[in-house]
């Protein structure tokens, strides 16, 4: 029994860091523009689906796909902002709601898109390791959890010293905190905000590799994951890099937790319940700083 | 010229004309009989698009064959083949379509069981005939009067023939706890039916019985739940893509049961190309097999070496072809397309085809069948009954890897 | 055009009309189209009392629909009573559902409200999957409809035509009373209309058990003509989303903007899923959503009513009659 409550727990964090991964990138465009982006996780579910193609046409393991993807989405995000997000700005007065909808609307498109492409059924993304795993006293550590994870940290890792510890970060962050502020110090708007769009789409698209090497995934799969990702960022609070990290460990491991104590049936509805509780207990989020 | 040699001549040349019209006429003919339309909807693409595909393959095959000789009545057939892109939703709209709007003779039957059993009520609400695999045991006792299961995927009866292999086993033998894990929807559901009355029989305790909502994001929670209760003999109640998952998963878990039972999916070509060694020793069930001995299965296998240069026919390629034989059976004997006629014919005098002899009863099902297969060596072969096994089963499964 | 009081007049004509149409003996597809046409559009205007007067947008109203079909469908199935004279009580049963949800996150603003409508649908799948009462995933085999399938169709058919005008009626009235001056109120500055006095939550309320009302009523009445239920279509996102973009699309401001919307869409969607692909439809529908929120906020009834007094003016100018 313990041996299935440690490795629920192990399980739990690594699947956590992975999902942490996918919500930082949200939480980044929430709290900088005020922009609730329901098609990020679309955007994953688009990188998992492309290295998929990798895989099968030239034989790229995922991660090394990587390399191409990041960059491609991160063009992918300031498109996005140039194409959709100005316009919106200028054009509507409550942008939080509107974006909720035009983002809704991309959404939609993307995922009835890559229905069209590679057809609705769920995918598996096959590695070398695939399968495999690190057996520790009993516990078993899939490979394929472990590098998820570890892309998953490290990707935080460098979000955090991007922001933290670099200029063009450091802007993201005035800007975050203080939009008039920053512009009033002489910082481009415009450019700060098209390059926190390309950041931020560009780990999604790291996380849609993470998470496709544990999960298997559909077109549709976006909206599983977005209710995940909005549940982390309400616990950790918009806008917290670290509360975001933390808070996506908490759901991993209710998530893993759960399927200890009730039918797996149930389990998602342990995360949506979650997330209708927090959000009627503290809609500000559990970890704000 | 003379009198007899004009009439000689004429007489001549009025055979030679009607032997240069004789083929206008025979064109004539055949062009004003115009093709039976049989329609219907399969998942061409989406979740069950493997299998979907397999079964159309067959439908057409069937057709080729049957144009290729003398037609259905006389007529060729064409076929009307929507794709339902697996959803159920469209599978009832598309069959509907294809009744009004096609003004179709004949319906083809859809897959899965979920579509099927929906289709069936369409069917039996327009009064015409339904050849399927049916719904399982649920659909056939709606009291229909115009679907058969010809022959049937049954889910109920999928595993008998596991358990009485089970059963002549020495008790020492036996796994003695069983962890099972079923998609939830009408198959899984079907599948999991037999299985607590079949597992006593045999005295293996049922450990763990979960149920798991499609698509399955993971396998790994329920397989490291079922190695946690030391389950030697476990029960993936699923399909293909989540069979897929579940063995991966037990393979990176180290989890090593005796015995696996897989629902659907280890039949098809697809299930050792993904999973190479991992997918042997897997038991299955089916109601229609390559292997059997019945008349024209042979020479679908032949077929199936020829075009996709395979070992043997697929699985759904000889059920597609059945469901067909079987309609065409039932219309040749009722000789006409009067749905009624045809129902009464299959009812009295059945078919006999690839799927062997069979008379339907009142529900619209043959009594009750089921062949167990493993596959073994990349093949699927037959382990039970004894007297169409074609090789000894493998017993306890091997541990990965070994 | 659809200003001037006479005009509605012959909205209702057309309607009516309509409900003649079956004495012309059409075609099956016909029907079916509008049949189709007639529920979605009933839906999208019941919807726009709550997502377009009321700014609160709903992508949950599905769960309704789904409720109303599988209250009735149980009714028919163990009391043998027809959905077609159940239906309001499928509707009440929707409206109740309403009320428990909508009491604690009608709290909830933007985002937030709308996120926990979309999770909404999802739990209401796995709870009807789940339990043995609904058929779980077996799905509900309900007995069919005594009729022959043409007099089906034009009962059907008739059935949600009468949801329709109900639909109108209700939005209409909404629109002209107090109640549909209030919420359009409260979508303009909710915390400045509690302020002088508006009972916000009561009216946010009220609206969504309208739309919950007339969305279980063409839930009922569809789980009918099915004869089959399963969560897989009856909680479906699709429909949500279509309710939102007809809505949106023809005119959020106007009880018959959504009904304009409805056209449009179904329409397009017809066309394009038969010649092109139903993945095709679904992703023009998704640009649609993009275009109307970034050009045609106002829908596109918009483009016939006439220009509002410039927003300077007090909020006592409100959109004027009919």
């Amino acid at each position: 029994m313990l041996v299935e409550v440690v490795q629920a727990v192990v399980t739990g964090l690594l699947i956590g860091l992975t999902f942490a991964v996918l919500a930082v990138g949200f939480s980044l465009i929430w709290g900088t523009t005020g922009v609730v982006n329901i098609a990020h996780s679309a955007f994953a579910v688009l990188a998992a689906f492309l290295s998929l193609v990798a895989s099968r046409q030239w034989g790229l393991d995922p991660i090394a796909a990587l390399v191409g993807l990041v960059p491609l989405f991160f063009i992918l995000g300031v498109v996005l902002h140039e194409v959709l997000i100005k316009v919106a700005a200028r054009r509507t007065k409550e942008l939080g709601l509107a974006s909720m909808i035009f983002t809704f609307g991309l959404a939609s498109f993307m995922e009835n898109g890559m229905a069209y492409v590679w057809g609705p059924g769920p995918r598996v993304l096959n590695t070398a390791y695939t399968g495999a795993a690190v057996h520790l006293l009993g516990i078993s550590i899939p490979l394929t959890h472990a590098y998820g994870a570890l892309l998953g940290l490290a990707t935080i890792g460098l979000l955090y010293g991007f922001l933290y510890h670099t200029f063009p970060g450091k802007a993201v962050r005035a800007v975050w905190q203080q939009r008039d502020g920053a512009a009033l110090c002489g910082i481009p708007l415009h450019r700060v905000t098209a390059l926190t769009y390309g950041v931020s789409i560009a780990s999604a698209s790291v996380a849609g590799v993470a998470m496709a090497l544990i999960y298997s995934f559909t077109p549709a799969t976006y909206m599983v994951w977005l209710v995940n990702v909005f549940l982390i960022v309400i616990v950790g609070g918009v806008g917290s890099l670290l509360g975001a990290a933390a808070a996506g460990l908490i759901v991993g491991l209710v998530s893993s937790l759960s399927v200890l104590v009730m039918p797996f049936v149930w389990t998602n509805l342990a995360l949506f319940g979650l997330l209708i509780l927090v959000l009627l207990v503290r809609p500000s989020g559990l970890l704000k700083r | 010229m003379s009198k007899s040699t004009r009439r000689e001549f004429l007489t001549k040349a009025g055979i030679g004309a009607g032997v240069l019209f004789l083929p206008g006429i025979s064109l004539t003919v055949r062009a004003s009989s115009a093709p039976i339309k049989i329609g219907g909807s399969l998942p061409l693409t989406g979740a069950y698009a493997d299998t979907g595909l397999w079964v159309e393959r067959g439908y057409r095959y069937w057709a080729e064959q049957v144009n290729a000789s003398d037609g259905l009545l006389g007529r060729p057939v064409e076929l009307i083949i929507y794709d339902d892109a697996s959803q159920v939703d469209r599978g009832i709209s598309l069959l509907e379509r294809a009744i009004t709007v096609d003004r179709v003779d004949l319906l083809l039957g859809g897959y899965p069981g979920t579509t099927a059993a929906a289709q069936m009520a369409v069917a039996e609400r327009y009064r015409k005939v339904y050849v399927s695999m049916g719904g399982h045991m649920a659909s056939f006792q709606r009291g229909f009067r115009y679907s058969f299961g010809a022959p049937p995927l049954m889910g109920e009866w999928w595993y008998e023939g596991a358990f009485q292999w089970l059963e002549s086993m020495d008790p020492a033998e036996r796994p003695k706890r069983a962890a099972a894990i079923t998609a939830n929807n009408a198959v899984g559901m079907a599948v999991r039916g037999g299985l607590a009355d079949g597992l006593a029989r045999s005295n293996i305790e049922l450990v763990m019985d979960e149920l798991y909502d499609l698509p399955l994001a993971s396998a790994e929670p329920l397989v490291q739940r079922a190695k946690a209760l030391d389950a030697d003999m476990f029960i993936a109640n699923g399909f293909f893509g989540d069979g897929v998952q579940t063995i991966r998963a037990m393979r990176a878990l180290d989890y090593n049961p005796k015995l696996i039972l897989q629902g659907i999916g280890s039949l098809i070509p697809e299930w050792v190309q993904e999973l190479g060694e991992d997918g042997n020793y897997v038991v299955s069930g089916t109601a229609l097999h390559d292997k059997l001995p019945f008349k024209g299965v042979e020479e679908l296998n032949q077929v199936a070496r020829e075009r996709w240069g395979l070992r043997n026919a697929p699985e759904y390629f000889l059920f597609g072809y059945a469901w067909m034989q079987a309609l065409q059976q039932g219309v040749e004997g009722a000789g006409s397309l009067n749905q009624d006629a045809i129902a009464q014919y299959l009812r009295t005098e059945g078919i006999d085809g690839i799927a062997g002899r069979m008379v339907f009863d009142e529900r619209g099902l043959p009594p009750a069948f089921s062949y167990t297969t493993q596959v073994i060596n990349g093949q699927v072969e037959l382990i039970w009954p004894l007297h169409v096994r074609t090789h000894e089963p493998v017993y306890p499964k091997p541990p990965w890897g070994r | 055009m659809v200003n001037r009081p006479r005009d509605w007049v012959y909205v209702f004509g057309i309607l009516l009309a309509l409900g003649l149409l079956p004495l012309a003996q059409p075609s099956e597809y016909v029907l079916s189209f509008l049949y189709f046409l007639f529920s979605y559009a009933a839906m999208a205007v019941a919807w726009n009392v709550l997502g377009g007067f009321g700014g609160y947008l709903s992508f949950g109203h599905v769960t309704f629909f789904g409720t109303g079909a599988y209250v009735t469908g149980l009714m028919l199935v163990h009391w043998g009573w027809s959905p077609l004279i159940t239906a309001p009580l499928g509707g009440l049963a929707a409206a109740l559902l309403a009320l428990v949800i909508g009491y604690p996150t009608l709290r909830l603003r933007g985002p937030y409200f709308t996120v926990v409508t979309v999770v909404t649908v999802l739990i209401a799948k796995i709870v009807v999957l789940n339990v043995p009462l609904t058929g779980a995933a077996m799905g509900l085999w309900m007995p069919f409809p005594p009729w022959d399938p043409f007099t089906s169709r034009v009962i059907f058919y008739e059935a949600v035509l009468v949801l329709l005008l109900a639909a109108l009626l209700m939005a209409r009235w909404v629109q002209h009373a107090k109640f549909g001056f209030g919420l359009r109120v409260l979508r303009e500055d909710e915390d400045a209309a509690a302020a002088i006095g508006v009972p916000a939550f009561r009216l946010k309320l009220g609206a969504l058990l309208l739309s919950a009302f007339v969305c279980g009523m063409v839930g009922a009445v569809h789980g009918y003509d099915r004869s089959y239920l399963h969560p897989d279509f009856m909680f479906d996102l699709h429909p949500s989303i279509m309710m939102v973009l007809m809505a949106l699309f023809g005119g959020r401001d106007h009880w018959l903007g959504p009904l304009v919307g409805a056209v449009a869409v179904m329409i397009t969607d017809e066309l394009l899923t038969v010649y092109v692909g139903t993945e095709a439809a679904r992703m023009l529908f998704g640009l649609l959503l993009i275009i109307v929120v970034l050009f045609l906020p106002e829908g596109v009834i918009s483009l016939r009513l006439p220009k509002k007094p410039p927003r300077a003016a007090a909020a006592g100018e409100g959109v004027s009659s009919p």
